[in-house]
């Protein structure tokens, strides 16, 4: 086993999380994604008598709320945290036609 | 040669009528200005949770039931991740693992013949903001961001285009009569995206998927169009490709938007922002007691009660027509009647006046006394049409407003056998005409005679002594 | 220059009452001893104005409750309207939070004056606070030492005595162990006692608000504040309001004390941290409780199932900061990609990248299964593991940090030694526990070292009850610039 990814595995983690890698980042990461991906694997090996699951230590059930309106904000309000806005709309570069 | 099938999956998203958001409490309605139904959580602002609007189970536990499917009694809900501008968290909360409803499906008819389309579920998530597009830029309303949605998922049942459309427009049949959705196909609040492939034998073809297909009637072009693509392609030893398409009014054709990666990158995973949600017999008890008739059974009811098809299917259209309708159902009106009032001069009304029946001034004892008074002849259709204003704008009973219009319901036979007489004798070419075995004359008589009486004379009553007098 | 800042809470409250001091001198002095420990870097925001403006506002009121007029300082993040909030961050360097954590809203509604947002590693991510953009705080016991983290910031600026309160965040350690390398009283109450709305989040349902505090009365004082059931969070518990401090001061006779085996292996604790810990288990057993070692099914995994969860909400909870709504955006992008990719890649650092990408990795295609679904799993036979042992034993004891706080500098190139250093915080995480930290004793170069304590789910008053114990039998100094 390397221990070191391949710069195409580094690159596809990076294209996952959008994330602009240099080259001297691809070579860190390589080493760095590598070792905590080794130390996770260790999960593999743990023997369970049970498969139940805890996706949060919550007991209580989800307590709905009825459907009665809140505050909202102004517009104004917003676009002062946009980046970039044009009028009452938020503005990015023309996204791909999906 | 052996004919090529078509398999047809559907996946339909539907925004809830709710009056605030699934996971945050600014309100659902997104034709106003621009980020004006938005606060932080729609935003995703840092720091942000997500609730849960009491509305959206209900709604959505009301669709899973009419969708004869099993309810997943303690769901939770999952995150789906994408990056997109017009997705504000960089994740969108679905279910995916415990849909509220699986494994239930939707009668259709395609011609007289009945199918069941399995549903293999149906789930609740958030719709993701609005973007508008002009040469480099686009731009983001997230008023729509967070709209709740339900999705319905069928299995690959359907092998026509005729299928698909009965199923597309059952289902919004079904939606609208519970109140689930508005359901406008073509304002975006219902969507639909058509999985479709082909193939000579009992192996499945390469789906195609054509997304956001705006009516049902383009739905049946789109499938037609894209199985004769690709049987064009296959009969040219072409491969189809996995792909995204979407359908091209003008052009009617399907035109490719992306080529499909091997299984998007999703990665799903439980939202731990929402605890287990329980759905308990209490609820979907009280939920049940929400659903109304349905188009199917209010279809069977009309046309039992001697309303043609043709009439029963216009009403069932127009789902405030239908319910008012269903008011009378056990009333011992005349049906037929009442229905012919509803789509003809009560109908024209509306739309002149640009308004809905509940708020005119037809209260239900005017418009069984309308009925019954038709069906007993008191009064005739011109003198409905004479007083209908009066009958959606005043507070006065029928036989008020009939009284200030100066209208005298001629019943009385005697009355009406001097006006007939005098008819008669002003008219006596017709009456040789009769005679000699021309019995269209007597139309021509009748319509006399009512000029005469100004339209307020029974014309049952007129038809049966003009016949008797004639025949002496 | 004054020194009430140096009286106890309550001692405050009484010269406040008596109008013998008023807000406005608390807040003064809160700063001036900000400014004369500017090297600690304790602070990344300091919001001076306000705080002067709201202490004079106070003047005319009615002193209320014990928190009355007192400087409180709050990790960045936790989100503060008008005032800016960073996560230590280049990404939200400019940020200016529109709405106030609902944490901030029960400390503000007990007139507590806010004096700025306390430095920490970016995003929490990280044991030491080096990861912070803005450059690591200082221990005040040795500056040459981390203040731990990722609350260093909070820590630092109680263990200074730059101002009474501060609150923290814990995810996997981060109240319990600065706490302990700085010599504080930290608390991580139960998941789901105290709101997150308003804490940016981290891992979703690791991640928990709590009170830093000089003592232990304090801390559940502040604590009986932040509590509450708060709509807004639906992970928040109904659980009913107590008050925390009822227990301290009782006879801990009879107490059934657990301690794990794991938490006393030599191969992972350090020898002087141990020595403390085996004095603290000889003076409860002196006063009549019982100290017994056992052993916690899968703890050992712990470390593996948060690098993997935690990473993996990590990775999810921090899409949304993409340059488009708020928050750093990089300059004329060439496409939505570029926006993305540059805005990401230049605003976040070096730790919150790694742990992006590999939360990422570890959530995509067959991976969700074969290493999410698992940690799950191993994750609810913790939870089992400890309530089996909470049917037994009243509290769990052990150390909350390895060793004592280490040099700056040290570690940071290592992407393991990070999670390593917060293996015995981690478990309480895990299994949603309240585990909290009051000082033990000190080691080499007079540095503090923690006791751990956690209790079972909402057991924060039994919990107080040993710690001022512990404190009050110790009787420790505290107060670095009184040893030295």
């Amino acid at each position: 086993m390397s221990d070191r990814l391949t710069k195409q595995e580094v690159l596809h983690v990076a294209r996952l999380a959008r994330i602009n890698v240099t080259e001297e980042e691809i070579e860190k990461y390589q080493v760095q994604l590598k070792q905590l991906l080794d130390d996770v694997d260790k999960i593999k090996e743990v023997k369970l008598t049970n498969e139940d699951r805890l996706i949060a230590p919550v007991e209580e059930k989800t307590v709905c709320r009825e459907d009665e309106q809140g505050e909202m904000l102004d517009p104004e309000e917003i676009m002062k945290n946009v980046p970039s806005s044009n009028g009452n709309f938020v503005e990015v570069p023309v996204m791909i036609n999906e | 040669m052996a004919e090529y099938k078509k398999t047809i999956g559907i996946e339909i998203h539907t925004e809830l009528k709710t009056k605030t958001k699934i996971y945050s409490n600014s309100v659902n309605g997104y034709g106003k200005t621009a980020n004006s139904n938005v606060n932080v959580v729609d935003l995703g602002y840092p720091g942000t949770l997500p609730t849960l609007n009491m509305e959206v189970i209900r709604l959505a536990l009301k669709a899973a039931l009419i969708l004869n499917c099993e309810i997943n009694r303690d769901m939770h809900f999952d995150r789906k991740n994408y990056f997109y501008p017009d997705l504000p968290k960089g994740y969108q909360i679905t279910q995916a693992e415990t849909p509220i409803g699986v494994n239930g499906y939707v009668e259709i008819e395609v011609n007289g013949e009945k199918k069941k389309i399995r549903i293999h579920d149906i789930h609740i998530e958030e719709d993701t903001c609005k973007s508008i597009h002009y040469k480099h830029h686009s731009f983001l309303d997230f008023n729509r961001a967070g709209v709740p949605l339900v999705e319905i998922v069928t299995e690959a049942d359907m092998h026509s285009s005729e299928e698909a459309m009965a199923y597309v427009e059952k289902l919004r049949e079904l939606f609208l009569y519970a109140d689930i959705s508005d359901c406008k196909i073509e304002e975006g609040s219902m969507r639909c995206d058509v999985n479709i492939s082909v193939s000579k034998t009992s192996e499945l073809g390469t789906r195609a998927e054509i997304k956001n297909i705006g009516s049902i009637s383009n739905i049946g072009r789109a499938i037609e169009k894209e199985a004769a693509r690709q049987i064009a392609l296959i009969e040219n030893g072409k491969e189809v490709e996995f792909a995204t398409y979407r359908y091209d009014e003008k052009q009617d054709e399907t035109v490719i938007m992306r080529v499909k990666e091997a299984g998007n990158d999703y990665r799903y995973f439980p939202e731990p922002d929402i605890p287990f949600v329980e759905i308990d017999d209490e609820l979907i008890a009280e939920v049940k007691k929400t659903i109304p008739m349905l188009a199917g059974e209010r279809r069977e009811r009309y046309v039992a009660a001697g309303i043609s098809l043709l009439n029963a299917n216009k009403i069932i259209q127009n789902r405030n027509l239908s319910n008012y309708l269903n008011k009378f159902l056990d009333s011992g009106i005349n049906l037929v009647i009442a229905s012919n009032l509803l789509l003809g001069d009560i109908s024209a009304y509306l739309n002149k006046m640009g308004t809905e029946l509940e708020n005119t001034k037809l209260t239900d004892e005017k418009f069984i006394d309308l009925v019954q008074k038709l069906d007993k002849g008191d009064i005739n259709s011109k003198v409905f049409k004479d007083i209908l204003d009066d009958v959606m704008e005043k507070d006065t009973t029928i036989d008020e407003i009939i009284a200030s219009k100066g209208i005298k319901i001629i019943n009385d036979p005697s009355a009406l056998k001097t006006i007939i007489s005098n008819v008669l004798e002003s008219n006596s070419a017709s009456v040789t005409d009769y005679k000699n075995g021309n019995t269209r004359a007597i139309k021509f008589l009748m319509g006399q005679i009512m000029k005469e009486t100004k339209g307020s004379a029974n014309p049952e009553l007129v038809n049966k002594l003009l016949e008797e007098e004639l025949n002496k | 220059m004054s020194k009430y800042l140096d009286l106890s809470i309550v001692e405050i409250n009484k010269l406040l009452k008596e109008k013998k001091i008023k807000p406005l001198d608390l807040v003064l002095e809160a700063f001036d001893r900000i400014e004369e420990r500017k090297d600690l870097n304790a602070f990344i925001t300091l919001d001076k104005e306000r705080a002067i403006m709201k202490a004079k506002e106070l003047e005319d009121k009615e002193v209320d409750n014990l928190f009355f007029g007192i400087p409180i300082a709050v990790k960045d993040n936790i989100v503060t309207k008008d005032l800016r909030t960073t996560c230590a961050s280049h990404i939200l360097d400019n940020f200016i939070p529109i709405y106030d954590a609902t944490v901030v809203e029960k400390i503000n509604d007990c007139h507590m004056i806010i004096v700025g947002k306390t430095n920490m590693d970016e995003f929490a991510m990280g044991s030491t606070s080096q990861t912070s953009y803005f450059g690591a705080p200082h221990n005040p016991w040795d500056v040459q030492k981390v203040a731990g983290g990722s609350s260093g910031g909070s820590a630092a600026c109680i263990s200074a005595r730059l101002v009474p309160l501060a609150l923290g965040s814990d995810t996997g350690g981060s109240i319990r162990q600065p706490s302990s390398y700085c010599g504080i009283v930290g608390m991580k109450p139960t998941y789901g006692r105290v709101s997150r709305y308003g804490l940016v989040a981290f891992g979703s349902s690791l991640d928990q608000i709590g009170p830093m505090t000089r003592n232990v009365y304090e801390n559940a004082l502040l604590l009986n504040v932040l509590v509450g059931r708060d709509d807004r969070d639906l992970t928040s518990s109904h659980k009913e309001k107590e008050d925390f401090t009822r227990l301290i001061g009782e006879d801990i006779k009879g107490m059934r004390i657990a301690v794990p085996n794991f938490f006393v292996k030599e191969d992972i604790v350090s020898s002087e941290v141990l020595n403390k810990l085996h004095e603290v288990i000889e003076l409860l057993e002196k006063n009549g409780a019982t100290v017994e070692y056992v052993d916690i099914d899968y703890i050992e995994n712990a470390v593996t199932l948060y690098q993997i969860i935690a990473m993996g909400e990590a990775s999810s909870n921090l899409a949304r900061f993409d340059g488009v709504r708020y928050g750093y955006s990089v300059e004329d992008p060439k496409g939505i990609d570029e926006l993305y990719a540059l805005t990401r890649g230049n605003g976040f650092g070096d730790e919150v990248k790694r742990r992006i990408m590999v939360g990422s990795y570890l959530l995509s295609g067959e991976n969700a299964k074969i290493y999410y679904n698992k940690a799950l799993q191993i994750r609810e036979a913790i939870r089992e593991s400890f309530l089996k042992v909470f049917e037994k034993y009243d509290l769990i004891i052990g150390p909350n940090a390895t060793t004592t706080a280490y040099n700056l500098g040290e570690g940071l190139d290592d992407p393991l030694k990070t999670f390593l250093d917060d293996i015995l915080v981690i478990p309480v995480n895990m299994a949603g526990l309240p585990g909290m930290n009051v000082p033990m004793g000190f080691g080499e170069g007079h540095l503090p070292i923690g006791l751990q304590i956690i209790g079972n789910r909402f057991d924060e008053a039994l919990m107080y009850k040993l710690a001022s114990f512990v404190e009050k039998e110790l009787d420790l100094e505290l107060n670095p610039l009184e040893v030295r």
